[in-house]
This record gives C-alpha cells, structure tokens and sequence, in this order.
C-alpha cells in the first residue's frame, strides 16, 4: 500500500476525505459559481472544435 | 475470495493544439511541451529494445500493426524531418515512476504501476497537473497561451486517441474465460465510465443528435484484437506483459475513455479490478451473452436505456448487466477490503442514482455533468444539439488550461466532487507509489539519473553495466528484496 494511500492514511487518524465516508453529496446549482461557468462557455470560440484537428492515436 | 490483480496502470494520450498557427503541427508542438517538462526524469533513455507489441494474446504473432491510410503518409512526411525517431519520442521517465513520452504525435502519460486503486487515481491526476504544468512553460516561452492540451478521446473528425487501464493477471487464468466474463461488463461500463460525447462520429449514426455516453464508443469495431489504430476492439489481445511472461499477462483495455472526474477513473477502474478479481477466483460470473456486443457499444452509448438482445433470445439493458455484475461482485467482495467497499458503495449508489434520479449523478459522471452543464446552457442561449458551439465547449471541458477548461471552473466553484486531497496528488507528482517496482525505478531516476544508459517497465541499465532486472519485481515483498545500485 501507498503512503498516501487514504485508507493508511484514515489508520493515521489523519484527515480523510469524503470517500471515506458516506460518499459525494449533489452540487448547489443555486450558487454564483454557475454564473461564473456559464460566462466562460459564452467566451469559447464556437469553431474551435471545427479547428482542433488531432491525428489518429491509439 | 482472492485478490489476483498485483500491479495497475492507465495510459493517457492527450490532445495538443498550438492555436496562434494556421496550421498546428503536432510533431512539433509535442516535442517542445516534452522539452518543457522539468520534472526530475531521465530523459531519451527508454529501452525500445524490450518492447514486443507483436505477440498475440490467442497464441500467434502479427507481422506488423496497422494504421489507416491517413497516418501511413503522415509517417511517410514524418521520416523527411530533421529528426530521428527517438527525438520525435521525446521519452521521459519521471522521479515519480511514471513514463511521459509522445506516442503518435500525442502527448502521452503512462502511470507507474500501482498496487492500490486511490493511489492510480492520484497518479492519474498527477498526470494531468505534469502535463499542464509543462504547457504553462511552453507558453511562458511562447509568450501566450498558445498551446492548449485536452485529456479526451477525439477531434470530433474521426480521429480517436486512447486512454487505456491495464491490469496484471495471472497467465494461469484462461484468456478466453477471461473474455466471456468481460464482454457485456465492457459493453455497459460506460454508464458511468463514459466521459460523454456531443455528436457521433461513426459514419452509422452520422445523423445522431445530442450527447452520447462515451467518448470511444464510435471507434469500437471488433470483439478481440491485437490493433489499437484500427479495428479497435472490445478486449485488446495484445500480449506483451512487461512481466514475466510464464507467470502474467497484461490485459490492456483500450476503449475506455479520458475522464476528468477522478471519481470515475476510480469507479471504472475499481469495478473493472472486481469483476476481473471475480472471474479470475472461479466466483459465479453472470452468465450474459450478447448477441451484437459490438454494435450494443454504439447502441449503449447513444440510447443508454436501449434493450440489448442475448443469444438466449431475451432482451436486457445496460442497467440490468451492470446491476448482476454488481451482485455477483458484492457477494464475494463486500467487508474485505476497504477499497473494494468504497468500489461496491458507489457502484451501488451510481447505478440506483442512474435509474431512479439520474441527475444526482451529475456532479461526478462525466457524462452527466456534461448533460447538465450543457442542457442549462442551450436553454439560456436558445440552441439545440446540433448547434457547432456544443462541441466546441463539449471539447473546451477537457482543457487542462485552469483559466478555460470547463471540468477546471467546476472544480473551482466547488461544484463537482473532489475525490482526492491537494496532498495526495502533490505526493503523486514528486513520487512513486509505495511497495511497487515504480518505487525502484522512481529512486534510481531521483538519485542516479546521470548513471542510467537505458530504462523500460522492465528494468534499468546502468553505464557500469549492472542491471536492475525488475522482470520479477511484483509484489511488495519482492521490492522489499531488490536494491537499486548502479
């Protein structure tokens, strides 16, 4: 196991994250914060996948 | 039940695109974002010598590996340029143990291999914030931010890169069990596992409209097979175990896709890690076979509530599969191991979510928090699917630039869910995972790097001529046996 490892770590009796206890809880959509994300996809170029040519991989 | 799974691994290829240039070359521009990396690494020193992709898993040997016909002339172009095939690579090995290299002209990062799935998880983020570190610096020398990198599968023109999680096995283990247990999980792991697609790409269904489930599901065309360009396949047969070759085989999943939720790499992975973990101990694997499993991929993805037809002549959808690899999971595996509940929990409340209230899922599944994010939008600003914007910001949400990438505003504006501490993604940028062979090699990068002639998965050769065989080098009591001299 990895020092960092959450598990080793909850043993540690240091802090653990949410994934240690009852899982992620639903976003406040009611924030600022999805006015903030709404003023940034308005500043995206609308051709911008248009011109994202990638070549094939793997 | 046995833990048969010792080592992990997930491979990402990323998309580069420099933006201030009519035409983005990207030989060039990944050769330089290599350049900008200053991670302590080894640099140019990768043992190509060790490397066999040409074995089969089924028992035969190909003579060479297929592209399309657009990649032959561009290879054809590439050997005019004033470079040599190992400077196009551009090949790092990092102090942390991971591999950063350019494969087919994609910046690609190779974790090192994990023994646990949180830390593959932090070693995957770690990736991502290394290579956003190295494009900063490549525009700082540009003098804008010209460079833009994105971890996702495709251009939206047919052209797919992969993302590809690998796990050890014992050899001992059926290849074919292995692939009757697999299928109709593969086919269905994208319920959640899907990074989410706006558009198809797959000259089928050129006329679908909306968000599929995942990013590779176009490019699915086989059941099995050795080929990664073309022909991409459901259980990639490739066997080249970066092992011992009597006592493991590597399976190499190819068709998932790149999430920037951490929260799905861990539940992909996790799941995957218990169902091979299932199959592997003689557990009872749910006995599903689907009639169409290539063409239920692209059928999932567009219609995730789509009926599939199984060779016993019922119907089942991709809930239902998911739900009996779960069970059969849950009776085997729940109280063992710590991780592994985390995996049954939210496996468990992921799939409740998706078909009781599908948008509680949209704080962590790709897909879904793309569906979300993108229908608000659309609603505001009067469009439809098929407005070419969607793309463009399904694209732009896979920026690792933190002033654009929309996954990045989410994260900053706390509306997605964090899955790892700052401290354990920082531990997995500077070092290797504990207990493994990346820790080995890890240390002999940070420590002798100026002694190292070549380095490979496998081990490390040094100028002296010693050799660190790390063939044999699995489990943890093995690293603890193994010194690191040169």
């Amino acid at each position: 196991m990895e020092m960092n490892d959450p598990l080793r770590r909850e043993e540690k009796k240091e802090s653990s994250p949410d994934r240690d206890k009852s899982g992620p809880a639903s976003p406040d959509t009611s924030r600022p914060g999805r006015d903030n994300l709404l003023k940034r996809m308005k500043k995206v170029d609308p051709k911008q996948s248009e011109k994202y040519k990638q070549r094939t991989g793997q | 039940m046995k833990e048969i799974v010792p080592l992990l691994g997930l491979e990402t290829e990323y998309g580069i695109i420099r933006e201030d240039l009519e035409d983005s070359d990207p030989v060039e521009e990944s050769m330089k974002l290599l350049k900008s990396c200053t991670q302590k690494s080894v640099f140019g020193k990768w043992a190509y010598s060790q490397e066999n992709s040409h074995l089969d898993m089924r028992g035969h040997r190909v003579a060479s590996l297929a592209q399309d016909e657009e990649e032959d002339a561009f290879c054809a172009q590439d050997r005019k340029r004033p470079y040599s095939y190992l400077e196009m690579k551009c090949d790092r090995v990092l102090a942390n143990g991971a591999r950063f290299y350019n494969d087919h002209t994609h910046p690609e990062y190779s974790t090192p291999e994990c023994n646990s799935l949180f830390s593959l998880v932090a070693h995957d983020v770690a990736g991502e914030r290394i290579v956003a570190e190295s494009t900063k610096i490549r525009n700082q020398e540009i003098g804008e931010k010209a460079v833009q990198v994105f971890k996702n599968n495709t251009d939206y023109s047919g052209h797919s890169y992969g993302t590809h999680d690998n796990y050890l096995v014992p050899r001992d283990i059926p290849f074919d069990l292995l692939v009757k247990g697999l299928v109709p999980f593969q086919v269905t792991r994208q319920l959640y596992a899907g990074a989410g697609k706006v558009g198809s790409e797959n000259p089928k269904t050129k006329d679908y409209k909306g968000i599929q489930l995942a990013q590779r599901s176009d490019f699915i065309e086989t059941i099995l097979s050795i080929e990664t360009m073309t022909q991409r396949p459901i259980i990639n047969t490739r066997d080249e175990p970066h092992a011992s070759r009597n006592q493991y085989r590597r399976l190499h999943l190819i068709m998932g896709d790149a999430n920037m939720s951490a929260y799905a790499t861990a539940l992909k992975v996790g799941s995957t890690l218990l169902v091979l973990n299932l199959i592997a101990s003689g557990g009872t694997v749910p006995e599903i076979e689907l009639e169409n499993p290539v063409e239920d991929v692209l059928r999932v993805s567009q219609d995730k509530n789509a009926t599939l037809k199984r060779n016993s002549g019922n119907s089942i959808t991709a809930l239902e599969i998911q739900e009996s690899y779960l069970e059969a999971v849950e009776q085997n595996y729940s109280g063992g191991n710590k991780e592994y509940d985390w995996v049954i929990q939210e496996w468990k409340r992921t799939l409740d979510e998706f078909k009781n209230s599908p948008e509680k899922l949209s704080d962590r599944i790709d897909w879904a928090i793309k569906e979300k994010l993108f229908t608000e939008f659309m609603e505001t600003e009067n469009m439809d699917w098929d407005d070419p914007m969607l793309q463009s910001l399904d694209l732009e949400y896979h920026n690792l630039d933190p002033d654009r990438g929309l996954y990045r505003g989410l994260e900053q504006e706390n509306e997605v869910y964090s899955l790892l501490t700052e401290e354990e993604i920082s531990r997995a940028i500077e070092f290797p995972p504990e207990g493994t062979r990346a820790k080995l090699r890890g240390e002999a990068v940070r420590k002798e790097s100026e002694k190292i002639k070549s380095i490979h998965w496998t081990g490390i050769e040094f100028e002296n001529g010693d050799v660190l065989d790390l063939t044999g080098v699995i489990s943890q009591e093995d690293v603890g046996r193994t010194q690191v001299t040169g």
